[in-house]
């Protein structure tokens, strides 16, 4: 079956099997920053945004996104330039293997698109769903919260 | 993983198309689709409902209907819900799945699939939750009726969930115990108790993930009957509500175990609620 999606602003066909995950459907077509981890929506590193909220792309039916949006981490930059939770994960050391990381930003990128003053508690929340075993969490949440901050203004923070 | 037994996903333009398309070969009905993927069955055509208009949130303290493709995330966001029976369903919710799966997670989806362990199920028994249904016609029917009678196992679409009236005087409650913040339940309890004059007039408890699915315990419920919910009363009730309910072992805890949080899971419910009857006295 052929489905019609937007994935990162550009309108593209794909021809699907009906039983596809949408995972496996942007590997092939090679958005590899979405990673495929435990396949049971436990780990949150195939996380991508459909119709801009955060969902395992491994429990999602690409049949299911025909005629919808989705965004992965590729789809974050604006005009070459990283978005300010990337440019922050970078500057606090939250990213270290790297594997969690697509997932991570692209939950945090749901919440603060909902929620831009997010409290420490709301941010573990909004990543309880992301597995990481490199950096025990805390790298994670430092980086949120100095893109929250940088995103209203306060660049020193 | 592909599901390689499915050969078609149709999006049906109203109801009843979308059920003569249940009634005519090995098919399955899919909204979030999480538990198609995860529980796989013989399925060869997928129905997604999503595109029908069985979305929204509608109502208030006078009662509350839900469509049933509305997500989790929709339910935890809705003011109509922060506002109905002192937040309670947000309360049970934060605590389903993860968010990422909860953007997903459709409310019809998670009663029609009826998982034993289900956090909604056990809240929604002693709200006293009707479910509608489709299958040529329309049905409502109170949710333990839904259960008891296994209609949830039968070609049917759920369309729907609604709230009852809230009367001054009442409040809910409700527990999970597991191992991980998005863990499936060990076990979770659900209270709700009507006051009038400071004594209960109606009370509803339940315990699921027994590891059965959710049952109102009756006679731990009747020890509150026209009594004031105090501290004394409210640990009859545990202890009732232990005699009473059906615990058994599986993988994930031992009936002894269950056995026991039965008695904090319901002296915890019944002593929130306490709390938030007299925050709103």
């Amino acid at each position: 079956m052929k489905i019609a999606v937007k994935i990162n602003d550009v309108q593209r066909e794909f021809s699907i099997t009906p039983g596809e995950t949408l995972l496996e459907l942007l590997r092939r077509e090679g958005y590899k920053g979405v990673k495929k981890g435990c396949e049971t929506g436990d780990c949150g590193a195939c996380a991508v945004l459909l119709d801009g909220r955060a969902v395992n792309s491994c429990l999602v039916l690409a049949a299911k996104v025909d005629g919808h949006t989705v965004v992965t981490v590729e789809g974050l930059e604006k005009n070459g330039e990283l978005a300010p939770l990337q440019e922050a994960f970078l500057d606090t050391g939250a990213v270290q293997c790297g594997y969690c990381t697509p997932g991570m930003l692209i939950a945090a990128t749901d919440l603060l698109a909902h929620n831009p003053d997010p409290s420490e508690e709301e941010i573990k929340e909004a990543i309880s769903g992301n597995l990481c075993r490199c950096t025990g969490y805390v790298k994670q949440v430092e980086a949120i919260k100095l893109a929250v901050q940088r995103m209203r203004g306060g660049e020193d923070a | 993983m592909t599901l390689t037994k499915v050969s078609e996903f149709v999006r049906p333009r109203n109801l009843t198309e979308a059920f003569s398309l249940l009634e005519e070969k090995k098919a399955r009905i899919i909204a979030g689709g999480i538990d198609v993927i995860l529980f796989p069955t013989p399925a060869e055509r997928l129905i997604d409902i999503t595109a029908l208009p069985l979305s929204g949130i509608e109502g208030g303290e006078e009662g509350v209907s839900i469509g049933a493709t509305t997500t989790m995330t929709e339910l935890l966001e809705s003011p109509v819900l922060r506002g109905y029976l002192n937040g309670a369903v947000c309360e049970m919710l934060r605590q389903v799945a993860s968010p990422l799966q909860r953007n997903l997670a459709t409310v019809g989806g998670s009663l029609m699939i009826g998982h034993p362990w289900s956090d909604l199920i056990t809240l929604f028994l002693v709200i006293g939750a009707d479910v509608t249904y489709f299958d040529g016609e329309e049905h409502e029917v109170p949710i333990d009726r839904f259960y008891a009678e296994n209609i949830h196992r039968r070609r049917v679409i759920l369309t729907g969930i609604n709230f009852p009236a809230v009367r001054r005087g009442t409040a809910a409650a409700f527990i999970k115990f597991s191992r991980t913040a998005f863990d499936i339940a060990l076990l979770n309890c659900a209270a709700l108790v009507e006051t009038a004059d400071g004594r209960c007039t109606a009370a509803r408890i339940a315990v699921g993930g027994t590891p059965r699915r959710a049952k109102l315990l009756v006679r731990a419920a009747a020890e509150l009957a026209g009594k004031p919910l105090s501290e004394e009363v409210v640990v009859q009730a545990a202890r009732a509500a232990q005699d009473e309910a059906e615990v058994g072992d599986d993988i994930r805890a031992s009936a002894d175990y269950r056995r026991e949080l039965v008695g904090v899971g319901v002296y915890r419910v019944l002593s929130r609620i306490r709390e938030r009857l007299e925050g709103s006295a």
